[in-house]
């Protein structure tokens, strides 16, 4: 029947096709296939900024300096890499296990409010006390969100695609009616909540930047997930499901389970990564802060073919990005905007799969 | 609710159901040939775009609804083309033609018009709007159904050619026949990668007509945020009307009612708008929650 949702099917999905993490020489082949991608993706930023009157050379250059010319300017790359290292380990599990949770920015919103309301309700609390709760609060919460959408997938096939997406509506228009509405601050201009008390902040590391301590976490994060998808049971659960998930069910596996703890686990990141933002960034929840850091994940996580130890190097390069196209547009007037047209293209590039088409072409001859 | 707002209500849910309209048509074929087009919601933006940048330069609406059909369907050919020849990912690849609507109009609206993230060209005028003769004259009817924008009617026609497309014409049943069973079709000598491309560049038109309706269809303007969704509720759409053209035109209008009523609630009830525009989209997830419990529960029945 055609009103049937064409999930993944993790067989045939060119989203999951290895693990480049375990050998050398598809640790080198996926490595070259990144770069090549990347080199695409900057050609074709080229290109762009050619036909609309502009130096290339200049904007790369100056996108350069921005992001790594100086220890402020490379603390900055740090800073906009961290919420980047949450959203692409999320991605690349998920993809990993044949999932396409897009709910990870509805729980970057949610678990980045949530933070912020404990940060400015329980104003008493010292700071060991209140930033393990704001965490574990944005955590809690951040997972709880993408719960709602694992368990339809796993249990009922609904499409988990397209719950996301609307979901994510959902939350951050929930979100900007709470600044609205309950958490009204009079006589701001724009939607935010009230500031979170001084010892709900987390430390700077390299003042004047305003990289923090979440940078650290979003690290642990990463080794924690690096480790997770390549030592652990439950890894190797999630790989098994991702490869086969047939297989995997009469393997013993207990595919629901695998799928529903992906997810939570995705939207537990993304919290986190709201939080991190709310707590070490603005100090206070911004309606609409994200502009599609989830997003940027899933680009990160599809340029290193799911790699957890890819997604660490990778986000810190679209940090780079990120913290320089800014300067890039005030030195060299090229829109900031161009950075989504790189991101769009590299996604489009992973979506064709090299090896994919090379290894069609081989067997035609 | 007296007869004269019941009038302006339904006359308004017809307008804003036009761009659902569309976009779902193109989402319908697609997925009849069993390809789930992500991309409405960045086809859409690139269609709105083209529709007011171009109309603005020739200085002719038309114009601009001639331009954007062309250019969006060109994007919509190199998506065709990485999905079909490439054998590229088609949710990653719809992705990545969302992604680029959002970068590269807002890239050339800075570059072109130092604008940025909303565009409105003065001298542009909106597409024509008709009175039906005729219609226009009777009491009720005549002020539901009279004075639209012209791609109003040309929405409800493309509803109904869509159907007699796919019930009525063999271009149409070799289209359902590679969505159910591509190997059979394939086997029977129907062109499987032809009739894909057919979906797919159809969609583009479509998707160039949805945005082309929200940005130079009442208003002349373009704003990248324009779109708000409406790709993947017209997708919402395709589902809750299970892929009939009929069910999926219904769908779209009571979207559509359902947008224009939360809209005369905030501004009467003083509800905070953002709740009733949390609620389309809670619907249409409820939806398909409900469709796939029925389709567990008729499974289970049936053995």
């Amino acid at each position: 029947m055609q009103a049937e949702l064409p999930h993944l099917d993790p067989a045939t999905s060119q989203i999951n096709v290895e693990d480049s993490a375990e050998q050398i020489p598809s640790a080198i082949l996926s490595l070259s296939r990144m770069l090549l991608t990347l080199i695409i993706a900057l050609l074709m930023g080229a290109l762009v900024i050619w036909i609309s009157g502009k130096n290339p050379v200049e904007a790369y250059r100056a996108l350069l300096q921005a992001s790594l010319g100086s220890r402020t300017a490379i603390a900055n790359s740090l800073l906009a890499a961290t919420p980047i290292l949450f959203t692409g380990m999320a991605a690349a599990i998920a993809f990993r296990a044949g999932i396409f949770n897009v709910g990870v920015e509805g729980s970057l919103y949610l678990g980045g409010f949530a933070a912020a309301w404990v940060g400015f309700t329980f104003t008493t609390l010292p700071p060991l006390l209140i930033i393990p709760l704001s965490l574990l609060t944005a955590g809690i919460v951040g997972g709880a969100w993408c719960y709602f959408p694992a368990i339809l997938r796993s249990r009922l096939q609904v499409d988990e695609l397209v719950t996301t997406i609307l979901l994510n509506h959902v939350a951050i228009l929930f979100t900007e009616y709470l600044v609205n509405g309950p958490f009204l601050v009079p006589g701001l201009a724009n939607a935010m909540s009230p500031q979170i008390s001084e010892s709900a902040r987390l430390p700077r590391l390299l003042p004047p930047s305003q990289l923090n301590a979440s940078f650290l976490f979003a690290l642990l994060a990463a080794l924690f997930t690096i480790y997770l998808m390549t030592r652990t049971k439950f890894g190797y659960e999630i790989r098994m499901v991702g490869d086969n998930a047939q297989f995997a069910r009469w393997s013993g596996i207990n595919v629901v389970s695998v799928i529903e703890k992906v997810m939570v686990f995705g939207g537990i990141f993304g919290g986190l990564a709201g939080a991190g933002q709310v707590m070490g960034v603005h100090y206070r929840f911004i309606a609409g802060f994200s502009s599609g850091l989830a997003f940027t994940g899933i680009t990160v996580a599809l340029l290193v073919r799911n790699s957890p130890l890819g997604v660490l190097l990778a986000s810190l390069l679209f940090g780079m990005l990120r913290s320089g196209s800014a300067t890039m547009e005030i030195m060299t007037d090229v829109p900031r905007d161009l950075i989504r047209v790189l991101e769009a293209t590299i996604i489009f590039f992973a979506a064709i799969e090299f090896s994919n088409l090379l290894w069609r072409r081989h067997r035609e001859h | 609710m007296n007869i004269d707002q019941l009038t302006n209500v339904l006359f308004a849910a017809l307008r804003v159901m036009t761009p659902l309209l569309l976009a779902a048509l193109a989402g319908l074929i697609s997925q009849r040939v069993n390809l789930l087009n992500i991309a409405l919601e960045g086809l859409m933006l690139f269609g709105a775009f083209f529709a007011v940048v171009l109309g603005a330069k020739f200085n002719s609406p038309l114009l601009g609804l001639f331009f954007s059909i062309v250019f969006t369907t060109l994007i919509t050919f190199i998506y065709a083309l990485s999905i079909i020849e490439l054998h590229a990912n088609l949710i990653v690849a719809g992705l990545a033609i969302n992604i680029l609507a959002v970068g590269l109009t807002s890239y050339l609206l800075v570059v072109m018009f130092n604008a940025r993230g909303a565009y409105s060209p003065s001298n542009l005028v909106s597409l024509p709007h008709l009175n039906l003769p005729l219609l226009k004259d009777i009491a009720i009817l005549g002020k539901v159904f009279s004075g639209h924008g012209v791609l109003v009617y040309v929405s409800w026609i493309l509803a109904g050619l869509c159907s007699v497309f796919l019930y009525r014409t063999p271009q149409g049943i070799h289209l359902r026949a590679v969505g159910e069973r591509p190997e059979a079709a394939e086997t029977a000598g129907i062109n499987v990668k032809g009739i894909q491309y057919l979906a797919l560049l159809l969609g583009g038109v479509l998707c160039a007509l949805a945005g082309a309706q929200l940005a130079i269809g009442d208003l002349t303007i373009f704003n990248d945020s324009m779109i708000n969704g409406r790709g993947f509720i017209a997708l919402a759409a395709v589902f809750f009307g299970a892929g009939k053209p009929s069910l999926t035109t219904l769908g779209c209008f009571l979207f559509g009612l359902f947008e224009i009523l939360q809209f005369r609630l905030q501004t009467s009830a003083n509800i905070p708008p953002q709740l009733p525009q949390m609620l389309p989209y809670l619907i249409v997830v409820l939806t398909l929650t409900a469709i796939s419990f029925q389709k567990k529960f008729t499974k289970r029945m049936a053995g």
